[in-house]
């Protein structure tokens, strides 16, 4: 079993672009440290129509009410600095938003995982002796030796896809037969039971015990910590 | 009189059907989002069950009112769907409750 770099292609470059942007690299850093009604504030915010704040902070009296931690309080900064970012986001085109949702998940994983294991790497393949290469590369993976990680990341569940599960079940299969080890996984920023109801419609005939499933309520377990 | 829990799920779930009606042209994802619904319904109405007379936290009614207005304004299908998911995670977290 072997790591490599993906090959460059066009969606590599125009991708690249947005996973260096300083915005997602905020995005991800707030996210690392959030709780996670912080992490549903950002998704929400991302997902909206609404670009005025008040909205925002309305709508989640836990991070901004009169019972939340006042402004100077670090947890309070953090719900106010998450919902700017969010904001920024929120504010692109469709599509760019689309792009940057899903290069912030990748970041956040990036981070989270880099607290418990490494060395962590993003848009890398995962080569086999004596069987043919993915096309697409994972987003982040730990190249560790004996205790490698290959994860998918989703901005929802709607991602979860029977071609994703397969090609992550094929790693873990390939990994197996060189008499190696390798976990394999899906990263999704939204609600474990919304990503349950689709993986299971979505699964065909792969078996679910080797593939794990982090949802926006268990991400920290990606640091190996408990939800925050 | 001030709301109860019970009154905020009615709401969200008032929402959640306009949302649905908006979803509903994107047929190829007519069993994902059956599926949303029968899952998010059920959690909804298990914290009504459980505490639908207690009065509202701080903030709830509000809270749940622009949840509502927000979806309102989603006019895609596509981004209904994403919004069948993420309604009911941020009126339980208003109520105080995990999704």
């Amino acid at each position: 079993m072997r790591f490599t770099d993906a090959r460059p292609d066009g969606r590599s470059v125009v991708y690249a672009h947005i996973q260096a942007d300083p915005l997602g690299t905020r995005a991800g850093d707030l996210l690392a440290a959030a709780t996670t009604t912080q992490r549903l504030l950002a998704r929400a915010v991302m997902n909206g129509e609404s670009l005025e704040p008040q909205t925002w902070q309305t709508m989640f009296p836990t991070l901004f009410g009169p019972s939340a931690p006042v402004p100077g309080d670090p947890v309070r900064d953090r719900s106010e600095a998450i919902l700017a970012a969010s904001l920024q986001v929120a504010d692109r085109g469709e599509q760019t938003r689309s792009q940057f949702r899903g290069a912030i998940v990748e970041a956040l994983t990036e981070r989270l995982l880099a607290e418990r294991t490494g060395p962590v790497h993003r848009e890398r393949r995962i080569l086999f002796d004596g069987r043919p290469a993915e096309i697409h590369p994972y987003d982040a993976t730990v190249e560790a030796d004996g205790a490698g990680e290959a994860w998918d990341c989703k901005w929802g569940a709607r991602g979860i896809k029977a071609d994703v599960l397969h090609q992550l079940d094929d790693a873990r299969r390939g990994a197996a037969d060189e008499g190696g080890r390798l976990l394999v996984g899906l990263v999704v920023f939204d609600a474990r039971r919304s990503c349950e109801v689709r993986l299971v419609r979505e699964r065909g005939p792969v078996p679910l015990e080797g593939l794990k499933l982090i949802a926006l309520e268990g991400l920290d377990r990606l640091a190996g910590r408990k939800p925050a | 009189m001030p709301a109860t829990v019970a009154d905020l799920i009615d709401r969200a779930l008032a929402g959640f059907d306009a949302l649905a009606a908006k979803a509903e042209p994107i047929a190829d994802e007519w069993q994902y989002m059956t599926d949303l619904d029968t899952v998010w319904r059920a959690r909804l109405r298990a914290v009504a069950a459980a505490r639908g007379d207690e009065p509202a936290p701080p903030g709830a009614d509000d809270a749940i009112a622009v949840l509502v207005e927000e979806a309102a304004r989603v006019t895609d299908g596509h981004r209904a769907i994403d919004w069948l998911s993420t309604l009911p995670q941020v009126a339980l977290a208003a109520l105080g409750e995990a999704a």
